[in-house]
């Protein structure tokens, strides 16, 4: 079973606040749509919304055809996993379980195997007797999605559900979770802080801020294709290059800054530029090449001072002074020729159309 | 503390040591006087006698006094349970200046002195025929009771996620199963503690008692009252050691179980 | 957000909250409003019972004596609490458990049989006169009851758990390496204690405090008891002027003056300290 989901003009207000100011948004059926925002952005009272515990000021829900805006949650039939889990303290682990079977009153026979399916399904088939704190934390996280899954919901939505977990659990339930997305097919709408989890989890991403949809796409897409400041920003990392246009023709862009000329090429979201206009310029920091010598065929290239390095494994992140200003650097740790080290005086350079021209949203 | 006791820590442990036996003192002397052949309060002088036991067999007011404590503590102790445990679960989940005032209110018989609620009991209990009925005094404790129950409920709910609510709602309860069937249960603990408050609560409760019956409702508290206030019948002694022994009782059982609790939850992995 | 309630929470919650709101208001609130009412019409309309307040020398002898109790046996209990609370905290293995266990025991005894206690061992021919006057320390019996000694004995005995109780739970939300540290910084036991432990406690002596005063102005089982007919206190006193002189007029004076007073001292203490913290409902 799997329902589209279609939010139209949805507000909500509390008092003079607006949570989410006017958010349409299809969500196609099977799909995994992860709402990405930072804390207070609204991404969790959209959830809500849809879950039905917060009733929309104006606007509508619509589910695979069916208006449920005043549908009371129980009757959503809608699995959710909480933050913190909510699972029940006062029953063990099958009793969590077969919570929404009883309610459905399903015969005693079907819930055992029911319940024993499912705790097979997320590899906890020894489990059924414990009590929730009894159990760490991925295996309550686990407890709690087989309990959102056990009836068969139209929709699983996920409170910042990996959140509380530590980074290699995290991994190892984020590929479960797509694992199990891929076999049942239900669509899944997953809120998160977390801009990694979101891009490697997620068909789809909903960027929220101050209440409103900013972006919206593949994960690919949005990271290469940032269309604001914000997003750029908040998906992955970016180096920020503010200039004044010198010509413009179609996609390609001359433009200056720091007393640099640079070009800009290939296709942007950004705002329409004439000559005199400013310019925001966003350029993912592995786009950028660092070398000791200045590199003749350049296209766009910049003298720096290494400021800091850090490394990171399979990288090193380098902070470089510029005349462009303060800027960033991923290269890899094995790259033949000596280190970067702090200190050193280098050159960058990058494609014209490594970097995209960004909405200034800040 | 990893330092070596200060002197002034030598101290306080005295001062508190002190303290012990300055509370556990008069209750070891009742045993021996409960113990005396003599008719009035005295120390045994060589020989024990279990006489004042035997009173209290055959003294059928003191039987009948125990019944009546048992049956007010036990319809108070339902009411103040149901009362309180509303009230704690209203405002635990709706959380509003309102529900706090509400909160507050009902904790007011906690903080007016006996005397001051006794009067009011009496004159309205008189118009409505219910002194010296049980029902009166059940009501009367209740309200008394009510405040602990809250208390204690409130405290078991502080630490329960408000989602679970919600949780339960996810999953296809309505409203009322949801509070039914999770949060009550959530509440349990707390429920467990108040009711052990308000039933310690009204058997031991005097002050509205003496105002509120005479013949017929007869609780212990009022026939030790009327035991001491009649020359000191050393009956009394005989009570206060059993009651004593009791409380002693219920107190180790309760450690027994908090103490096997633990071993429980230590011995499962978390 | 997770507070926001549907129509039916709505619903389900506003009941649990006002029934048993309404219940109480009919079963006791109406009641202690009947006595606030009797304290300004019987015998006749108006504050005269209020005026006994300032002109009766009895009613001010009870008030001071009342007062000067509930001070002494407010301030005893809270320092032997506090002794007794920090003893069962930082008391290492059975002996903290021990003193617990016995503020424990005594606070869940009924009063009545504490007040009993005290009178064996304290009446003129009770216990600790008889074996003084065996021992020839003494020829005439020792009065030990009766009077403000044995009231605030009794009393102090009485308070002492509800001193240590709230201490105790107060004491064990200060972290225990903070003393160590002010110590490791080169702070005497003395120092260290009155700069750090004393106003990190102080949340908790307040609340005690608080409980001890407020149940002590009304105390009227151990006062009655061990104050005989000589040392009198307000509820005792109120008792009398019902049971033995029918006097409602000043007995409900007396006790809505009580039930202000309390209240009063509550609403200012509320300036200092959440008296939700006090109560222990947050």
């Amino acid at each position: 079973m799997s329902e589209s989901i279609r939010l139209d003009h949805l507000t909500k207000r509390y008092g003079g606040h607006l949570a989410t100011d006017d958010v349409s948004l299809e969500i196609p059926a099977g799909r995994f749509v992860t709402l990405l925002g930072p804390s207070g952005s609204g991404k969790t009272t959209l959830l809500m919304m849809i879950a039905g515990f917060v009733r929309p000021t104006t606007g509508r829900i619509v589910v695979s055809g069916r208006d449920i805006t005043d549908d009371p949650p129980e009757r959503r039939e809608f699995g959710m996993v909480f933050q913190g889990y909510a699972l029940f303290p006062h029953l063990t682990v099958a009793e969590n379980l077969a919570f929404p079977l009883k309610l459905r009153k399903m015969p005693r026979a079907r819930i055992e195997q029911e319940v024993r399916r499912m705790l097979d399904t997320v590899h906890l088939p020894q489990l059924g007797g414990r009590y929730p704190r009894e159990l760490s934390g991925g295996q309550q996280q686990r407890v709690a999605l087989a309990r959102a899954l056990i009836f068969n919901p139209k929709v699983l939505l996920l409170d910042e559900s990996l959140s509380a977990l530590d980074k290699n659990l995290r991994a190892g339930l984020q590929e479960e979770l797509r694992d199990l997305h891929a076999r049942l097919g239900t669509t899944f709408v997953f809120v998160t802080h977390d801009q990694e989890e979101a891009l490697s989890m997620s068909d789809e991403i909903v960027i929220v801020n101050h209440g409103r949809i900013v972006q919206s796409g593949a994960p690919r897409a949005l990271y290469d294709r940032p269309r604001t400041r914000f997003v750029a920003d908040f998906l992955g990392r970016a180096n920020f290059v503010e200039g004044i246009v010198t010509a413009s023709a179609g996609t390609a862009i001359s433009y200056e800054a720091g007393g640099i000329p640079l070009r800009q090429a290939g296709p942007s979201d950004g705002p329409p530029v004439r000559p005199g206009d400013a310019i925001l310029v966003g350029l993912r920091p592995e786009k950028l090449r660092l070398a000791r010598d200045e590199p003749g065929g350049a296209t766009n290239r910049t003298p720096a001072e290494i400021a800091l390095v850090t490394f990171e494994g399979a990288d090193h992140h380098v902070r470089l002074t510029t005349p462009l200003g303060p800027m960033q650097a991923v290269v890899p740790s094995d790259a033949a020729g000596p280190q970067p080290t702090r200190g050193d005086k280098v050159w960058l350079s990058w494609d014209a159309d490594a970097s995209v021209v960004l909405h200034d949203d800040r | 503390m990893d330092l070596a006791p200060s002197r002034p820590f030598r101290v306080t442990v005295f001062v508190a040591w002190m303290a012990i036996l300055f509370l556990t003192l008069p209750f070891a002397v009742v045993l021996p006087v409960s113990l005396t052949p003599q008719r009035y309060l005295s120390l045994p002088d060589g020989e024990l006698s279990l006489r004042h036991y035997q009173t209290l067999l055959e003294d059928r007011t003191w039987i009948l006094s125990l019944r009546d404590s048992a049956v007010v503590a036990a319809g108070s102790t339902l009411l103040s349970v149901v009362l309180g445990t509303m009230t704690a679960l209203a405002c635990w989940r709706i959380s509003s200046r309102l529900s706090e005032g509400v909160r507050m209110i009902m904790l007011a018989p906690m903080m007016v002195p006996s005397i001051v609620h006794a009067l009011g009991f009496y004159r309205v209990w008189a118009q409505f025929g219910l002194l010296d009925t049980y029902l009166g005094l059940i009501l009367a404790h209740a309200m008394k009771g009510t405040p602990y129950v809250v208390i204690s409920v409130s405290a078991a709910l502080a630490n329960v996620d408000l989602r679970l609510e919600q949780a339960a709602r996810s999953l296809g309860a309505t409203a009322p199963q949801a509070l039914w069937k999770v949060i009550i249960p959530a509440a349990r603990p707390g429920m467990l503690a108040g009711s052990v408050f308000a039933f310690a609560l009204s058997w031991d409760e005097l002050v509205v008692t003496l105002f509120l019956t005479s013949r017929n409702v007869y609780t212990l508290p009022r026939k030790i009252w009327d035991g001491i206030q009649d020359n000191i019948n050393p009956a009394v002694a005989a009570v206060a050691t059993l009651l004593i022994a009791l409380t002693i009782a219920a107190m180790l059982v309760r450690i027994v179980i908090a103490r096997r609790q633990a071993r429980l939850a230590a011995a499962s992995p978390s | 957000m997770t507070g926001d309630m549907d129509g039916q929470t709505r619903r389900v919650y506003w009941v649990l909250l006002f029934a048993p709101l309404v219940l109480l208001a009919a079963l006791y609130l109406f009641p202690l409003s009947r006595v606030l009412w009797l304290s300004v019409t019987v015998p006749s309309p108006g504050f005269g019972n209020f005026e006994q307040l300032v002109s009766s020398s009895a009613i001010q002898r009870v008030l001071w004596t009342t007062l000067r109790i509930c001070v002494l046996t407010t301030a005893l209990a809270l320092l032997i609490g506090y002794a007794v609370a920090y003893a069962a905290l930082h008391l290492r293995g059975w002996r903290g458990e021990a003193l617990l266990f016995f503020v424990l025991l005594s606070f869940w005894l009924s009063v009545l049989i504490r007040a009993f206690a005290w009178l064996t061992l304290l009446q003129s021919r009770g216990i600790v006169n008889t074996w003084l006057m065996g021992a020839g320390l003494i020829d005439q019996p020792l009065t030990l009851i009766r009077n403000e000694f044995g009231v605030v004995l009794g009393m102090v005995h009485y308070m002492i758990p509800y001193a240590a109780l709230p201490l105790y739970a107060n004491m064990k939300g200060i972290d225990p390496r903070l003393v160590p540290a002010a110590r490791g910084l080169g702070a005497g036991p003395v120092h260290a204690f009155l700069k750090v432990y004393l106003p990190m406690s102080t949340p908790g002596l307040i609340s005690a405090g608080i409980l001890t005063f407020i149940f002590s102005l009304g105390f009227y089982v151990t006062p009655a008891l061990l104050g005989g007919g000589r040392t009198i206190m307000i509820s005792e006193y109120i008792a009398v002027q019902i049971n033995d002189t029918l006097n409602w007029g000043v007995g409900s004076m007396l006790a809505t003056t009580l039930l202000l007073s309390i209240f009063a001292i509550l609403a200012a203490m509320s300036l200092f300290v959440d008296l939700r913290r006090v109560f222990g409902v947050r």
